[in-house]
Protein backbone atom coordinates (compact mmCIF):
# COMPACT_ATOMS: atom_id res chain seq x y z
CA UNK A 1 0.00 0.00 0.00
CA UNK A 2 1.00 3.32 -0.83
CA UNK A 3 0.51 6.80 0.53
CA UNK A 4 -1.15 9.30 -1.80
CA UNK A 5 0.01 12.31 -0.26
CA UNK A 6 3.46 13.77 0.57
CA UNK A 7 4.37 14.60 4.73
CA UNK A 8 3.68 18.36 3.70
CA UNK A 9 0.63 17.74 2.03
CA UNK A 10 -0.74 15.24 4.41
CA UNK A 11 0.15 17.44 7.45
CA UNK A 12 -0.92 21.14 5.67
CA UNK A 13 -4.75 19.82 4.76
CA UNK A 14 -5.05 18.13 8.20
CA UNK A 15 -4.01 20.92 9.72
CA UNK A 16 -6.92 22.79 7.57
CA UNK A 17 -9.13 20.40 8.40
CA UNK A 18 -9.15 19.07 4.73
CA UNK A 19 -8.93 15.55 3.28
CA UNK A 20 -6.26 13.20 4.07
CA UNK A 21 -5.38 9.55 2.92
CA UNK A 22 -4.41 8.54 6.46
CA UNK A 23 -3.49 9.81 9.57
CA UNK A 24 0.15 11.88 10.09
CA UNK A 25 2.27 8.80 11.64
CA UNK A 26 6.04 9.48 13.44
CA UNK A 27 7.81 6.33 14.91
CA UNK A 28 10.41 8.77 16.24
CA UNK A 29 13.49 7.08 14.81
CA UNK A 30 16.74 7.97 16.35
CA UNK A 31 19.42 6.24 16.58
CA UNK A 32 18.13 3.12 14.61
CA UNK A 33 18.75 5.44 11.89
CA UNK A 34 23.07 4.72 11.97
CA UNK A 35 21.25 0.85 11.39
CA UNK A 36 19.53 1.86 7.66
CA UNK A 37 22.42 3.16 6.00
CA UNK A 38 24.81 0.23 8.07
CA UNK A 39 27.13 2.87 10.15
CA UNK A 40 27.98 2.50 13.86
CA UNK A 41 26.27 4.76 16.05
CA UNK A 42 29.04 6.81 17.32
CA UNK A 43 29.83 7.92 13.69
CA UNK A 44 26.53 9.96 13.28
CA UNK A 45 27.43 12.15 16.66
CA UNK A 46 29.75 14.85 15.28
CA UNK A 47 29.10 14.21 11.55
CA UNK A 48 26.56 15.93 9.85
CA UNK A 49 26.59 14.63 6.53
CA UNK A 50 26.46 11.05 7.96
CA UNK A 51 23.84 12.18 10.38
CA UNK A 52 21.74 13.80 7.53
CA UNK A 53 22.73 10.53 5.42
CA UNK A 54 21.10 7.98 8.26
CA UNK A 55 17.99 10.20 9.00
CA UNK A 56 17.00 11.10 5.32
CA UNK A 57 17.53 7.35 4.38
CA UNK A 58 15.54 6.29 7.67
CA UNK A 59 12.81 8.79 6.24
CA UNK A 60 13.03 7.53 2.45
CA UNK A 61 13.18 3.64 3.81
CA UNK A 62 9.77 3.92 5.94
CA UNK A 63 8.34 7.36 4.62
CA UNK A 64 7.19 8.35 8.02
CA UNK A 65 5.70 12.22 8.37
CA UNK A 66 8.40 14.28 10.09
CA UNK A 67 12.59 14.13 10.17
CA UNK A 68 14.29 14.60 13.58
CA UNK A 69 17.80 15.34 13.53
CA UNK A 70 18.54 13.89 17.06
CA UNK A 71 21.65 11.35 18.39
CA UNK A 72 21.04 12.09 22.14
CA UNK A 73 19.54 14.28 24.95
CA UNK A 74 22.96 15.60 26.04
CA UNK A 75 24.68 17.54 22.71
CA UNK A 76 23.63 21.28 24.13
CA UNK A 77 25.43 20.12 28.02
CA UNK A 78 28.29 18.82 26.33
CA UNK A 79 28.35 21.74 24.21
CA UNK A 80 28.49 23.63 27.69
CA UNK A 81 30.90 21.67 29.03
CA UNK A 82 29.22 18.20 30.56
CA UNK A 83 31.58 14.90 29.32
CA UNK A 84 29.73 12.16 27.64
CA UNK A 85 30.82 9.02 27.39
CA UNK A 86 30.33 7.98 23.72
CA UNK A 87 30.15 3.82 23.28
CA UNK A 88 31.43 2.60 19.44
CA UNK A 89 27.85 1.47 18.59
CA UNK A 90 25.08 2.28 21.50
CA UNK A 91 23.66 6.07 22.45
CA UNK A 92 25.97 8.24 23.80
CA UNK A 93 25.21 8.98 27.59
CA UNK A 94 25.91 11.21 29.80
CA UNK A 95 29.42 10.85 32.08
CA UNK A 96 29.58 13.59 34.49
CA UNK A 97 27.50 17.25 34.66
CA UNK A 98 29.65 20.29 33.47
CA UNK A 99 29.98 21.46 37.61
CA UNK A 100 30.69 19.35 40.39
CA UNK A 101 28.30 22.21 42.79
CA UNK A 102 26.61 25.12 42.62
CA UNK A 103 29.68 27.14 43.28
CA UNK A 104 30.68 26.57 40.06
CA UNK A 105 27.65 28.36 38.26
CA UNK A 106 29.93 31.58 37.25
CA UNK A 107 31.98 29.23 34.85
CA UNK A 108 29.17 28.23 32.41
CA UNK A 109 28.47 30.00 29.87
CA UNK A 110 25.69 29.47 27.04
CA UNK A 111 26.45 27.37 24.15
CA UNK A 112 27.48 29.07 21.20
CA UNK A 113 26.02 26.72 18.08
CA UNK A 114 28.57 27.78 15.58
CA UNK A 115 31.63 25.98 17.43
CA UNK A 116 30.49 24.54 20.48
CA UNK A 117 30.53 20.36 20.68
CA UNK A 118 28.56 18.69 18.11
CA UNK A 119 26.00 21.17 17.50
CA UNK A 120 27.76 22.51 14.19
CA UNK A 121 27.61 18.91 12.89
CA UNK A 122 23.84 18.88 13.62
CA UNK A 123 22.82 22.05 12.77
CA UNK A 124 24.35 20.37 9.12
CA UNK A 125 22.89 17.65 9.41
CA UNK A 126 19.62 20.06 9.78
CA UNK A 127 20.79 21.55 6.88
CA UNK A 128 21.26 19.36 4.71
CA UNK A 129 18.28 17.42 5.67
CA UNK A 130 15.82 20.05 4.49
CA UNK A 131 17.89 20.83 1.23
CA UNK A 132 17.30 17.27 0.33
CA UNK A 133 13.95 16.55 1.66
CA UNK A 134 12.34 19.44 3.28
CA UNK A 135 10.12 20.27 0.19
CA UNK A 136 8.33 17.29 0.80
CA UNK A 137 8.65 16.27 4.37
CA UNK A 138 8.95 18.64 7.89
CA UNK A 139 12.91 18.66 8.96
CA UNK A 140 12.88 19.13 12.91
CA UNK A 141 15.71 19.08 15.51
CA UNK A 142 15.81 18.09 18.74
CA UNK A 143 16.35 20.86 21.35
CA UNK A 144 16.43 19.86 25.15
CA UNK A 145 14.34 21.78 27.16
CA UNK A 146 15.87 24.28 30.20
CA UNK A 147 15.13 22.10 33.29
CA UNK A 148 16.09 18.94 31.60
CA UNK A 149 19.45 20.71 30.12
CA UNK A 150 19.71 22.26 33.54
CA UNK A 151 20.06 18.99 35.15
CA UNK A 152 22.66 17.85 33.29
CA UNK A 153 24.43 20.72 34.00
CA UNK A 154 24.63 19.59 37.71
CA UNK A 155 23.40 16.27 37.96
CA UNK A 156 20.05 15.52 37.88
CA UNK A 157 20.16 14.03 41.97
CA UNK A 158 21.88 17.17 42.57
CA UNK A 159 19.23 19.30 40.92
CA UNK A 160 16.10 17.96 42.52
CA UNK A 161 17.77 18.30 46.03
CA UNK A 162 18.12 21.94 45.04
CA UNK A 163 14.17 22.06 44.50
CA UNK A 164 13.80 21.55 48.10
CA UNK A 165 17.25 23.46 49.50
CA UNK A 166 18.89 26.08 47.05
CA UNK A 167 15.65 26.80 44.69
CA UNK A 168 17.36 30.28 43.79
CA UNK A 169 20.32 28.07 42.32
CA UNK A 170 18.25 26.18 39.87
CA UNK A 171 16.43 30.01 38.08
CA UNK A 172 20.42 30.77 37.61
CA UNK A 173 20.73 27.21 35.76
CA UNK A 174 17.75 27.24 33.91
CA UNK A 175 18.23 31.11 33.25
CA UNK A 176 21.53 30.01 31.70
CA UNK A 177 20.21 27.04 29.48
CA UNK A 178 17.07 29.15 28.50
CA UNK A 179 19.75 30.99 26.58
CA UNK A 180 21.47 28.39 25.43
CA UNK A 181 18.30 26.92 23.91
CA UNK A 182 16.94 30.11 22.04
CA UNK A 183 20.56 30.37 20.25
CA UNK A 184 20.26 26.93 19.20
CA UNK A 185 16.74 27.49 18.17
CA UNK A 186 17.71 30.36 16.38
CA UNK A 187 20.68 28.36 14.18
CA UNK A 188 18.07 25.76 13.59
CA UNK A 189 15.46 27.64 12.34
CA UNK A 190 17.98 29.40 9.99
CA UNK A 191 19.45 25.70 8.77
CA UNK A 192 15.07 25.62 7.78
CA UNK A 193 13.84 23.32 10.01
CA UNK A 194 11.85 23.57 13.49
CA UNK A 195 13.42 22.82 17.09
CA UNK A 196 11.00 19.84 18.28
CA UNK A 197 10.84 20.26 22.35
CA UNK A 198 11.72 17.58 24.60
CA UNK A 199 12.12 17.79 28.54
CA UNK A 200 12.00 14.47 30.32
CA UNK A 201 12.81 16.12 33.54
CA UNK A 202 9.75 17.61 33.87
CA UNK A 203 8.05 14.52 34.33
CA UNK A 204 5.66 13.59 37.03
CA UNK A 205 7.73 10.57 37.23
CA UNK A 206 10.76 12.68 38.55
CA UNK A 207 9.13 16.05 39.73
CA UNK A 208 6.42 16.65 41.72
CA UNK A 209 3.42 18.83 39.43
CA UNK A 210 4.39 21.51 41.50
CA UNK A 211 8.07 21.43 40.99
CA UNK A 212 7.52 21.62 37.70
CA UNK A 213 5.14 24.80 37.72
CA UNK A 214 7.83 26.16 39.94
CA UNK A 215 10.97 24.97 38.31
CA UNK A 216 10.53 24.38 34.97
CA UNK A 217 7.31 25.30 33.38
CA UNK A 218 8.10 29.68 33.66
CA UNK A 219 11.24 28.64 31.76
CA UNK A 220 9.28 26.39 28.93
CA UNK A 221 6.95 29.13 28.33
CA UNK A 222 9.59 31.48 27.52
CA UNK A 223 10.90 29.16 25.08
CA UNK A 224 7.99 28.69 23.51
CA UNK A 225 6.76 32.04 23.34
CA UNK A 226 10.10 32.79 21.48
CA UNK A 227 9.42 30.00 19.02
CA UNK A 228 5.94 31.22 18.29
CA UNK A 229 7.53 34.56 17.74
CA UNK A 230 9.40 32.88 15.31
CA UNK A 231 6.60 31.39 13.57
CA UNK A 232 6.99 28.02 14.88
CA UNK A 233 4.52 25.59 15.96
CA UNK A 234 5.86 23.61 18.99
CA UNK A 235 5.89 20.16 19.66
CA UNK A 236 6.65 18.70 23.38
CA UNK A 237 7.37 15.86 24.92
CA UNK A 238 7.66 14.95 28.65
CA UNK A 239 8.33 11.39 29.19
CA UNK A 240 6.82 9.22 31.95
CA UNK A 241 3.46 10.46 33.97
CA UNK A 242 2.45 13.69 32.40
CA UNK A 243 -1.45 13.27 33.27
CA UNK A 244 -1.25 15.82 36.13
CA UNK A 245 0.48 18.73 34.29
CA UNK A 246 -1.29 18.45 31.01
CA UNK A 247 -3.18 21.63 31.51
CA UNK A 248 0.27 23.25 32.17
CA UNK A 249 1.42 22.27 29.12
CA UNK A 250 -1.07 23.23 27.52
CA UNK A 251 -0.12 27.21 29.50
CA UNK A 252 3.17 27.21 28.22
CA UNK A 253 1.63 27.48 24.94
CA UNK A 254 2.41 24.03 23.29
CA UNK A 255 0.57 23.39 19.73
CA UNK A 256 1.56 19.38 20.12
CA UNK A 257 1.89 17.53 23.13
CA UNK A 258 3.69 14.15 22.69
CA UNK A 259 2.99 11.53 25.29
CA UNK A 260 4.64 8.36 26.55
CA UNK A 261 3.42 5.25 26.74
CA UNK A 262 2.72 4.87 30.38
CA UNK A 263 -0.07 7.57 29.63
CA UNK A 264 -3.66 6.73 28.75
CA UNK A 265 -4.85 8.16 24.85
CA UNK A 266 -8.32 8.22 26.41
CA UNK A 267 -7.97 10.44 29.22
CA UNK A 268 -5.48 13.00 27.51
CA UNK A 269 -8.12 12.97 24.49
CA UNK A 270 -10.63 14.41 27.12
CA UNK A 271 -8.54 16.39 29.24
CA UNK A 272 -6.19 18.49 26.62
CA UNK A 273 -7.82 17.08 23.23
CA UNK A 274 -9.62 20.40 22.58
CA UNK A 275 -7.14 22.44 23.13
CA UNK A 276 -4.22 20.72 21.69
CA UNK A 277 -2.89 18.14 19.28
CA UNK A 278 -1.73 14.76 20.73
CA UNK A 279 1.02 12.42 19.86
CA UNK A 280 1.44 9.18 21.08
CA UNK A 281 2.05 6.60 21.97
CA UNK A 282 2.87 2.79 21.11
CA UNK A 283 5.42 1.45 23.89
CA UNK A 284 8.91 1.81 22.32
CA UNK A 285 10.81 -1.36 23.94
CA UNK A 286 7.86 -4.20 25.05
CA UNK A 287 6.11 -3.93 21.83
CA UNK A 288 8.21 -1.76 19.16
CA UNK A 289 11.60 -3.44 20.63
CA UNK A 290 10.40 -6.97 21.68
CA UNK A 291 7.11 -7.28 19.88
CA UNK A 292 6.07 -8.92 16.64
CA UNK A 293 4.87 -7.18 13.76
CA UNK A 294 0.93 -8.56 14.74
CA UNK A 295 1.51 -7.08 18.20
CA UNK A 296 3.07 -3.81 16.76
CA UNK A 297 -0.55 -3.54 14.60
CA UNK A 298 -2.74 -4.13 17.54
CA UNK A 299 -1.10 -1.61 19.56
CA UNK A 300 -1.67 1.06 16.56
CA UNK A 301 -4.73 0.26 15.89
CA UNK A 302 -5.49 1.08 19.88
CA UNK A 303 -4.07 4.00 19.82
CA UNK A 304 -5.97 5.34 16.56
CA UNK A 305 -8.96 3.73 18.36
CA UNK A 306 -8.60 5.67 21.58
CA UNK A 307 -7.39 8.97 19.78
CA UNK A 308 -8.23 10.04 16.02
CA UNK A 309 -11.80 11.97 16.60
CA UNK A 310 -9.22 13.90 19.10
CA UNK A 311 -10.67 17.49 17.97
CA UNK A 312 -7.28 19.16 17.80
CA UNK A 313 -6.11 16.19 16.02
CA UNK A 314 -3.79 13.28 16.41
CA UNK A 315 -0.66 12.03 15.67
CA UNK A 316 0.57 8.36 15.33
CA UNK A 317 3.82 7.94 17.31
CA UNK A 318 6.11 5.81 19.11
CA UNK A 319 5.88 6.84 23.26
CA UNK A 320 9.82 8.14 22.87
CA UNK A 321 12.87 7.41 20.88
CA UNK A 322 12.72 3.86 19.36
CA UNK A 323 15.58 1.75 20.95
CA UNK A 324 18.55 1.27 18.17
CA UNK A 325 17.79 -2.14 17.41
CA UNK A 326 14.04 -1.98 16.79
CA UNK A 327 13.31 -4.44 14.29
CA UNK A 328 12.51 -2.82 10.64
CA UNK A 329 9.48 -5.26 10.45
CA UNK A 330 8.48 -3.57 13.44
CA UNK A 331 8.91 0.35 12.13
CA UNK A 332 7.21 -0.63 8.73
CA UNK A 333 3.89 -2.75 10.68
CA UNK A 334 3.46 0.43 12.98
CA UNK A 335 2.97 2.54 9.12
CA UNK A 336 0.91 -0.05 7.22
CA UNK A 337 -1.52 -0.37 10.48
CA UNK A 338 -1.66 3.50 10.33
CA UNK A 339 -1.73 3.14 6.11
CA UNK A 340 -4.66 0.36 6.24
CA UNK A 341 -7.03 2.33 8.49
CA UNK A 342 -7.43 4.98 6.28
CA UNK A 343 -8.97 7.90 7.18
CA UNK A 344 -11.63 8.81 8.29
CA UNK A 345 -11.74 5.54 10.29
CA UNK A 346 -14.90 3.65 8.72
CA UNK A 347 -17.19 2.54 11.44
CA UNK A 348 -16.08 -1.35 12.45
CA UNK A 349 -12.64 -0.98 10.78
CA UNK A 350 -10.98 -1.39 14.32
CA UNK A 351 -13.36 -3.13 16.08
CA UNK A 352 -11.05 -6.77 16.02
CA UNK A 353 -9.18 -6.30 18.67
CA UNK A 354 -11.73 -4.27 20.92
CA UNK B 1 7.46 4.08 78.18
CA UNK B 2 5.45 7.25 76.53
CA UNK B 3 8.47 9.56 76.31
CA UNK B 4 10.40 7.11 74.08
CA UNK B 5 7.30 6.07 72.30
CA UNK B 6 6.71 9.78 71.14
CA UNK B 7 10.16 10.61 70.77
CA UNK B 8 10.60 7.58 68.09
CA UNK B 9 7.21 9.06 66.51
CA UNK B 10 8.97 12.62 66.75
CA UNK B 11 12.01 11.46 64.67
CA UNK B 12 9.49 9.35 62.43
CA UNK B 13 7.90 12.57 61.68
CA UNK B 14 11.17 14.63 61.14
CA UNK B 15 12.30 12.11 58.60
CA UNK B 16 8.94 12.98 56.40
CA UNK B 17 9.23 16.37 57.06
CA UNK B 18 12.50 16.15 55.25
CA UNK B 19 13.80 18.25 58.48
CA UNK B 20 17.46 17.16 58.97
CA UNK B 21 18.25 19.59 61.62
CA UNK B 22 15.57 18.11 63.93
CA UNK B 23 16.04 14.46 62.85
CA UNK B 24 19.93 15.35 63.93
CA UNK B 25 18.73 17.09 67.47
CA UNK B 26 16.36 14.26 68.24
CA UNK B 27 18.79 11.52 67.52
CA UNK B 28 20.98 13.71 70.28
CA UNK B 29 18.70 12.84 72.33
CA UNK B 30 18.56 9.14 71.90
CA UNK B 31 22.16 8.90 72.46
CA UNK B 32 21.97 11.35 75.42
CA UNK B 33 18.87 10.05 76.91
CA UNK B 34 20.27 6.69 76.69
CA UNK B 35 17.07 5.04 75.07
CA UNK B 36 17.93 1.79 72.49
CA UNK B 37 19.60 3.06 69.53
CA UNK B 38 18.14 -0.15 67.32
CA UNK B 39 14.80 0.92 68.70
CA UNK B 40 15.32 4.58 67.65
CA UNK B 41 16.56 3.08 64.00
CA UNK B 42 13.50 0.67 63.84
CA UNK B 43 10.52 2.68 65.26
CA UNK B 44 11.99 6.31 64.84
CA UNK B 45 14.03 6.62 60.75
CA UNK B 46 13.14 3.24 59.27
CA UNK B 47 9.48 4.09 60.19
CA UNK B 48 9.64 7.52 58.78
CA UNK B 49 11.29 6.25 55.59
CA UNK B 50 8.78 4.22 55.29
CA UNK B 51 6.15 6.70 55.30
CA UNK B 52 8.20 8.90 52.97
CA UNK B 53 7.74 5.64 50.70
CA UNK B 54 4.35 5.33 50.82
CA UNK B 55 3.70 8.90 50.00
CA UNK B 56 6.34 8.48 46.83
CA UNK B 57 4.04 5.40 45.85
CA UNK B 58 0.68 7.95 46.18
CA UNK B 59 2.37 10.80 44.30
CA UNK B 60 1.93 12.59 47.08
CA UNK B 61 5.98 12.88 47.44
CA UNK B 62 8.32 12.58 44.33
CA UNK B 63 11.83 11.88 43.66
CA UNK B 64 13.18 15.53 45.30
CA UNK B 65 10.85 14.92 48.68
CA UNK B 66 12.43 11.14 48.67
CA UNK B 67 15.80 12.10 48.69
CA UNK B 68 15.91 14.70 51.13
CA UNK B 69 13.99 12.53 53.70
CA UNK B 70 16.64 9.78 52.90
CA UNK B 71 19.00 13.01 53.39
CA UNK B 72 17.32 13.43 57.07
CA UNK B 73 17.41 10.07 58.02
CA UNK B 74 20.75 9.05 56.69
CA UNK B 75 22.39 12.34 58.84
CA UNK B 76 20.17 10.80 62.20
CA UNK B 77 21.44 7.16 60.99
CA UNK B 78 24.91 8.39 61.09
CA UNK B 79 25.37 9.73 64.49
CA UNK B 80 23.36 6.45 66.02
CA UNK B 81 25.29 3.68 64.21
CA UNK B 82 28.19 3.89 66.03
CA UNK B 83 26.50 3.13 69.03
CA UNK B 84 24.65 0.09 68.16
CA UNK B 85 26.29 -3.30 69.50
CA UNK B 86 27.35 -5.57 66.95
CA UNK B 87 24.75 -8.19 67.53
CA UNK B 88 21.82 -5.85 67.12
CA UNK B 89 19.95 -6.58 64.38
CA UNK B 90 21.02 -10.01 63.23
CA UNK B 91 22.45 -10.45 59.88
CA UNK B 92 21.44 -9.65 57.21
CA UNK B 93 20.60 -10.59 53.82
CA UNK B 94 23.02 -8.83 51.12
CA UNK B 95 22.04 -7.10 47.63
CA UNK B 96 24.28 -6.29 45.56
CA UNK B 97 22.86 -3.57 43.63
CA UNK B 98 23.98 -0.98 40.33
CA UNK B 99 23.02 0.39 37.16
CA UNK B 100 23.85 -1.95 34.07
CA UNK B 101 26.74 -0.41 31.55
CA UNK B 102 26.14 1.62 29.15
CA UNK B 103 23.83 3.80 31.69
CA UNK B 104 24.41 6.27 34.48
CA UNK B 105 20.81 7.50 35.43
CA UNK B 106 21.54 6.45 38.90
CA UNK B 107 18.30 7.98 40.57
CA UNK B 108 16.16 4.66 40.25
CA UNK B 109 18.44 2.93 41.82
CA UNK B 110 19.75 5.38 44.72
CA UNK B 111 16.14 5.02 45.14
CA UNK B 112 15.83 1.64 45.78
CA UNK B 113 18.83 1.09 47.33
CA UNK B 114 17.37 3.70 50.39
CA UNK B 115 14.58 2.10 50.83
CA UNK B 116 15.85 -1.54 50.54
CA UNK B 117 18.15 -0.44 53.42
CA UNK B 118 15.67 0.96 54.93
CA UNK B 119 13.60 -2.49 54.91
CA UNK B 120 16.38 -4.16 56.58
CA UNK B 121 18.47 -5.55 53.80
CA UNK B 122 22.21 -4.73 53.64
CA UNK B 123 23.10 -3.11 50.34
CA UNK B 124 26.49 -3.23 48.34
CA UNK B 125 26.62 -0.70 45.58
CA UNK B 126 28.90 -0.98 42.62
CA UNK B 127 27.19 2.59 41.70
CA UNK B 128 26.14 2.98 37.42
CA UNK B 129 28.02 1.96 34.35
CA UNK B 130 28.70 -1.30 35.65
CA UNK B 131 29.44 -4.78 33.59
CA UNK B 132 27.36 -7.35 34.54
CA UNK B 133 30.50 -9.86 35.16
CA UNK B 134 31.10 -7.14 37.90
CA UNK B 135 27.79 -7.76 39.77
CA UNK B 136 28.28 -11.66 39.32
CA UNK B 137 31.55 -11.28 40.75
CA UNK B 138 30.58 -8.97 43.75
CA UNK B 139 27.79 -10.98 44.59
CA UNK B 140 30.37 -14.32 44.84
CA UNK B 141 32.63 -13.02 46.99
CA UNK B 142 30.17 -11.71 49.58
CA UNK B 143 27.99 -14.21 49.28
CA UNK B 144 25.08 -12.14 48.23
CA UNK B 145 21.51 -12.94 48.13
CA UNK B 146 19.83 -10.99 45.70
CA UNK B 147 21.40 -9.26 42.79
CA UNK B 148 19.42 -5.96 42.06
CA UNK B 149 19.95 -4.51 38.26
CA UNK B 150 18.78 -0.85 36.96
CA UNK B 151 18.49 0.71 33.79
CA UNK B 152 16.52 3.78 32.19
CA UNK B 153 17.58 3.19 29.12
CA UNK B 154 16.52 0.63 26.37
CA UNK B 155 19.76 0.03 24.74
CA UNK B 156 21.14 -1.24 27.73
CA UNK B 157 18.40 -4.18 28.42
CA UNK B 158 20.71 -6.99 27.58
CA UNK B 159 23.30 -6.67 29.76
CA UNK B 160 20.82 -7.22 32.50
CA UNK B 161 19.95 -10.65 30.49
CA UNK B 162 23.82 -11.08 30.25
CA UNK B 163 24.40 -11.03 34.03
CA UNK B 164 21.69 -13.96 34.69
CA UNK B 165 24.10 -16.37 31.93
CA UNK B 166 27.12 -15.33 33.68
CA UNK B 167 25.30 -16.50 37.18
CA UNK B 168 24.23 -19.89 35.47
CA UNK B 169 27.56 -19.78 33.76
CA UNK B 170 29.31 -19.59 37.62
CA UNK B 171 27.04 -22.27 38.72
CA UNK B 172 25.44 -19.18 41.71
CA UNK B 173 22.21 -19.16 39.78
CA UNK B 174 20.63 -21.36 42.77
CA UNK B 175 21.94 -19.07 45.63
CA UNK B 176 21.43 -15.61 44.43
CA UNK B 177 18.06 -13.83 43.25
CA UNK B 178 18.11 -11.30 40.57
CA UNK B 179 15.42 -8.88 40.62
CA UNK B 180 15.52 -5.80 37.58
CA UNK B 181 13.69 -2.53 37.24
CA UNK B 182 14.06 0.81 35.64
CA UNK B 183 12.00 2.88 32.93
CA UNK B 184 11.36 0.08 30.17
CA UNK B 185 11.67 -2.76 32.31
CA UNK B 186 8.41 -4.75 32.13
CA UNK B 187 7.55 -8.04 34.04
CA UNK B 188 7.55 -9.21 30.51
CA UNK B 189 11.05 -8.43 29.95
CA UNK B 190 12.09 -9.96 33.48
CA UNK B 191 10.79 -13.24 32.60
CA UNK B 192 12.01 -13.51 29.66
CA UNK B 193 15.84 -13.06 30.96
CA UNK B 194 14.83 -15.26 33.67
CA UNK B 195 15.04 -12.38 36.25
CA UNK B 196 13.00 -13.54 39.58
CA UNK B 197 11.24 -10.75 40.21
CA UNK B 198 10.31 -6.92 39.17
CA UNK B 199 9.79 -4.00 40.71
CA UNK B 200 7.56 -1.23 39.12
CA UNK B 201 9.25 1.16 41.26
CA UNK B 202 11.37 1.84 44.43
CA UNK B 203 8.44 0.89 47.31
CA UNK B 204 7.99 -2.30 45.65
CA UNK B 205 11.41 -3.55 45.66
CA UNK B 206 11.07 -4.18 48.85
CA UNK B 207 8.33 -6.35 48.81
CA UNK B 208 9.73 -8.24 45.83
CA UNK B 209 13.33 -8.55 47.82
CA UNK B 210 11.28 -10.03 50.93
CA UNK B 211 8.97 -12.46 49.02
CA UNK B 212 11.89 -13.49 47.17
CA UNK B 213 13.87 -14.42 50.70
CA UNK B 214 11.00 -15.57 51.79
CA UNK B 215 10.99 -18.35 49.12
CA UNK B 216 8.52 -16.60 46.56
CA UNK B 217 8.59 -16.49 42.86
CA UNK B 218 7.63 -12.68 43.55
CA UNK B 219 6.66 -10.43 41.33
CA UNK B 220 4.95 -7.48 43.06
CA UNK B 221 3.90 -4.36 41.80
Amino acid sequence: MRDKMTPVERLDAYARGGAIDRLPFVPIVGNTAARVIGVKVSELRNNGHLLAEAQVGAYRLFGYDNIRIFTDLYVQAEAMGASVTVPDDETAYLDAPAIADISQIKHLRPADPACDGCLPEHIEATRIAVREVGSVVPVTTALTGPFTNASFLVGTENLVRLALKAPSAIDQLCELSLKASIDYADAIIEAGATPSLTDPMSSSTVMSPAGFREFSLPYLTRLIEYLHSREKKVTLHICGKTNRIWKDMVVAGADCISVDNKIDLVEACREVGSSVRLMGNVDPSDVMLLGTPGKVREAVQQCVRQAWQAPKGFIVASGCSLPTETPFENIHAMLDAVRESGFPIPEGRLQEAS
Amino acid sequence: MGDKKQLFQDMSDAVVAMDEERVVALARTVIESKVDVYEAIENGLSHGMERAGQLFEEEEYFVPELLVCSDAMYAGLDLLRPHLTQCEGGSKHKVVIGVIEGDTHDIGKNLVKIMLETGGFELHDLGRDVPAARFVQKAGEIDADIIAISTLMTTTMDGMAEVVKLLEKENLRDRVKVIVGGGPISQGFAARIGADGYAAHAGAAVNVARGLMNGDRAHAR
